[in-house]
């Protein structure tokens, strides 16, 4: 771990608290383990929003956590004596009971702990470049997912537009998936449109999607044979430099393709204003 | 080939002065003859440079935090619809790239400086810049609270320090320096600042805001760069900050350096309550200091978000307006906060910084040093800076819009006792050339043959907002682009790059330094050449020691 002039020992300076319904192996690797009981995630940081503010909280309410109160001084003592600190939250908290209000509890805890010293929160994002594509989205239509354009601009709507939800609706007369495989992880119904629909599967193995589709263009896998640029969870652009060569086109160069293809054919939203005032 | 005829012509930068002149274009350029081609009659219209906006937020890390944090703006503002050719887009507060091009273009501004770029995450600035269509680029890279150069400027090292930053400048791909809170930014990664010349900063015993804005301006002005130090001064925002901003300026005669929304920094008084305007003041000083440039940052009434490179002051604007707060920290590098914020005219506050914008614009009396910025999105956005050209040339206007402010503004504000009214000549100035002049880019802001043909068409119009929000045509390299209100093409902006020189040995010693304290490899840190897409690099210059 970097090593720092405020840091010098870099690990050794560094204090992680790892909180977990159960015991994992990076439970192991921190330096202190709070099991907090599932589903309590909302009321634990709650009660640490109380707590930091020296306000009244019962024995009782802070032991249906899972954790007793005398963690919860000693670990507030000691964020609020650090001098920066990160509070990391992954899908155990955003997808489990409460969800966005678990975030909404977690992301405000942050911002309250500036009253005592620097802290900040930060979402650890899974798969290879979510993070890219939410950045690229965001600064094209501004929106991070669940954008519909078929108005001929963008809009936004998590639980309408969401790719599971327009498939599980069966909204869509075709499907074009790159760098994912929801044929593994979404459920039947969405599944079940994708087989139903011309699907085509830009991906360098076969998957479960590519199975059901209509059509599979193998790939140059992205970072090994292939360029590009991957998004840290932290919004930083790391170049992505090939080691190998593939006799497979990357992901961009069929996509600019395909592009290009569809370009020769007549346009099929005609007669539309160029801007609109407000929305519709 | 293409003539423009019969139009009335301002061009500052060629002492053009409402002048009926005709113009022709080949090749991109302005040029001094003309064969066969198009004849656009400009008989009865007004022609000017294209706008260039010195000081923008447009692009990167953190005004995409600003869009994630905005849909509800987003949804409620206008919506460019896609068409074969051209990228569908949304407006309002923090608009999306390709849109941005579009509205810049549509106001007749042709040219974007974006003002804050973290070299960590340049590579991200530049593809967000190539995504916005019809403008040219440049950007500034966010040096004063980098670790390293703030280590070897502790221990004495300058000449080394140099060399770092030049490294740096051509590492990020940048056009020049940005320096924003210089020492502060470091401060609050442990949650201070740093708001006077000789504040402590955190991890560091000598060197002070102070020691690093001077030296900052004699390596950039040493090194080259066609755009002098551009800095935005400690203590932003405060009452009293004047005092500051003055002693800054202080520090600063015999360099160049380049103000950034020098509104901000004009206060008086030493609480919200008795906050007044200092404009005059610093106006004064100003005025009689011919080595500084500045932009104005002014303040219109209505919804934005402010983003800036000043974390420990959005931290403070969060807990005052208690609404939304994002805070990005860039490493050993700087740091970044996002508040939405509503300007009220009936808040004194408010109502003092939207005075103190214009105040500037208006007591400054060389518009060749002062440029109109709202400091965007942070003052207001961009595409309101028609309404801020009416405000400068109708005094009427003003005077209406001042019987809006709360009654006990009075005393804390100099707007009432001024009278004058901008000229179109002075507009073209403060718009075009006078910030293309600033930043060193003797191409642009400049209608005389050989020069990029960059110019906007206005209809005569006495509703001044009205005329300047709907030019009758705007080129860009010798193309129409906006025709009566309408995109006609959306040709890809070039980018400006400066590549100062540096001592190749300079990698062996930033090496072991970086792979100590970053979390990126060395090799992966600057950013590639071809990821800049129709680059152009501006020559350093020699400034000469005498006159300025
Ligand atoms: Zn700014």
């Amino acid at each position: 771990m970097q090593k720092s002039k405020f840091l010098p020992r870099g690990r050794k300076d560094r204090t992680v608290v790892m909180v977990d319904i159960r015991e994992t192996k990076s439970a192991k690797a921190a330096d202190h383990f709070l099991q907090v009981r599932p589903g309590k995630d909302f009321e634990l940081l709650t009660i640490m929003r109380a707590m930091i503010k020296d306000q009244e909280i019962s024995e009782a309410e802070v032991a249906a956590t899972g954790v007793s109160m005398e963690v919860l001084r000693d670990l507030i003592d000691q964020m609020k004596k650090a001098k920066f600190g990160v509070m990391f939250f992954g899908m155990g908290l955003s997808m489990t009971r409460g969800k966005h209000m678990n975030a909404a509890a977690l992301l405000t805890f942050a911002a309250e702990m500036n009253a005592f010293t620097k802290f900040v929160a930060m979402p650890m994002r899974g798969h290879g470049n979510v993070t890219g594509a939410d950045v690229i989205m965001r600064w094209q239509t501004g929106y991070p997912f669940g954008i519909s354009l078929n108005r001929g601009y963008p809009r936004y709507n998590p639980g309408e537009f969401s790719t599971v939800d327009v498939l599980v609706r069966g909204d869509t007369d075709c499907a074009f998936i790159i760098g994912a495989d929801p044929g593994a992880t979404m459920p039947k119904p969405a599944i079940d449109h994708l087989a139903k629909v011309p699907t085509i599967v830009l991906d360098p193995h076969v998957t479960h999607t590519s199975r059901l589709s209509r059509v599979h263009i193998t790939t140059a896998p992205a970072g090994i044979a292939a360029p590009g640029t991957g998004y840290r969870m932290d919004e930083v652009p790391m170049p992505l430099k090939p080691a190998l060569n593939s006799p497979y086109p990357s992901d961009e160069e069929v996509v600019r393709r395909i592009k290009e293809a569809i370009a020769e054919k007549p346009d099929w939203m005609t007669n539309q204003p160029q801007m609109i005032e407000s929305q519709v | 080939m293409l003539r423009i005829t019969g139009g009335t012509v301002y061009d500052p930068a060629n002492g053009i002065d409402g002048e009926v002149k005709d113009l022709y274009i080949a090749d991109g350029r302005f040029s001094s003859k003309f064969e066969t081609g198009r004849t656009i009659d400009a008989t009865g219209l007004v022609i000017m440079p294209g706008g260039v906006d010195v000081h923008t937020h447009v692009a990167g890390g953190s005004i995409n935090f600003a869009r994630a944090m905005t849909p509800e703006d987003h949804r409620r503002t206008q919506a460019f619809i896609r068409s074969k050719t051209r990228r569908s887009g949304l407006g309002g507060m923090a608009p999306t790239t390709f849109a941005t091009g579009y509205l810049y273009a549509g106001m007749g501004w042709t040219t974007v400086n974006e003002a804050a770029v973290p070299v960590l995450s340049a590579r991200h600035t530049h593809e967000e810049l190539r995504d916005i269509p019809i403008v040219d680029k440049s950007s500034l890279v966010l040096m004063a609270n980098n670790e390293i150069i703030l280590d070897l400027l502790e221990e004495g090292e300058d000449e080394r320090a140099k060399h770092i930053l030049a490294w740096h400048i051509w590492a990020a791909k940048s056009y020049g320096v940005k320096a924003v809170n210089p020492g502060g930014v470091a401060s609050w990664k442990y949650g201070n600042d740093a708001k006077h010349l000789t504040s402590k900063i955190d991890g560091y015993d000598h060197v002070t805001p102070g020691t690093i804005i001077t030296k900052f301006a004699k390596m950039i002005d040493e090194l080259g760069i066609p755009h002098p130090l551009h800095l935005h001064c400690n203590n932003l925002g405060a009452p009293g900050n004047v005092e500051t901003t003055l002693e800054t300026m202080r520090h600063l005669e015999g360099s160049r350096a380049h103000f950034a929304h020098l509104q901000y920094h004009a206060y008086g008084g030493d609480d919200w309550g008795n906050m007044r305007s200092e404009a005059a003041q610093l106006a004064d000083y100003f005025n009689a200091h011919p080595n500084m440039t500045t932009d104005a940052g002014a303040v219109l009434f209505g919804d934005t978000v402010t983003i800036t490179a000043d974390g420990p002051w959005q931290h403070l604007l969060y807990k005052l307006t208690g609404r939304k707060w994002g805070n990005l920290d860039v490493e050993n590098e700087t740091g970044c906060g996002i508040v939405p914020y509503t300007y009220r005219p009936s808040n004194l506050v408010n109502a003092v910084q939207w005075a103190v914008g214009l105040e500037l614009l208006l007591l400054i009396n060389d518009p060749w040093r002062v440029f109109l910025s709202t400091d965007h999105p942070n003052g207001a956005c961009f595409w309101r800076y028609p309404e801020i050209i009416q405000l400068l040339m109708c005094s009427d206007y003003r005077n209406e819009c001042m019987a809006n402010l709360p009654p006990n503004i009075k005393n804390k504000i100099s707007l009432p006792e001024i009278d004058r009214e901008y000229t179109l000549y002075e507009i073209a100035t403060i718009t075009s050339a006078g910030p293309s002049r600033a930043l060193g880019l003797p191409q642009k802001g400049d209608l005389g043959i050989g020069k990029d043909a960059d110019l906007v068409i206005y209809h005569q119009d006495h509703d001044i907002a009205r005329m300047f929000g709907h030019p009758r045509y705007v080129f860009k390299g010798g193309e129409i682009v906006i025709e009566e209100g309408d995109i006609r093409e959306t040709p890809d902006g070039r980018e400006y790059l400066v590549q100062p020189s540096y001592d190749p040995e300079i990698d062996k010693f930033l090496r072991p330094l970086f792979e100590d304290r970053y979390c990126m490899s060395f090799e992966n840190y600057p950013v590639e050449m071809e990821r800049i897409e129709r680059s152009q690099i501006q020559d350093c210059v020699t400034l000469g020691g005498e006159g300025e």
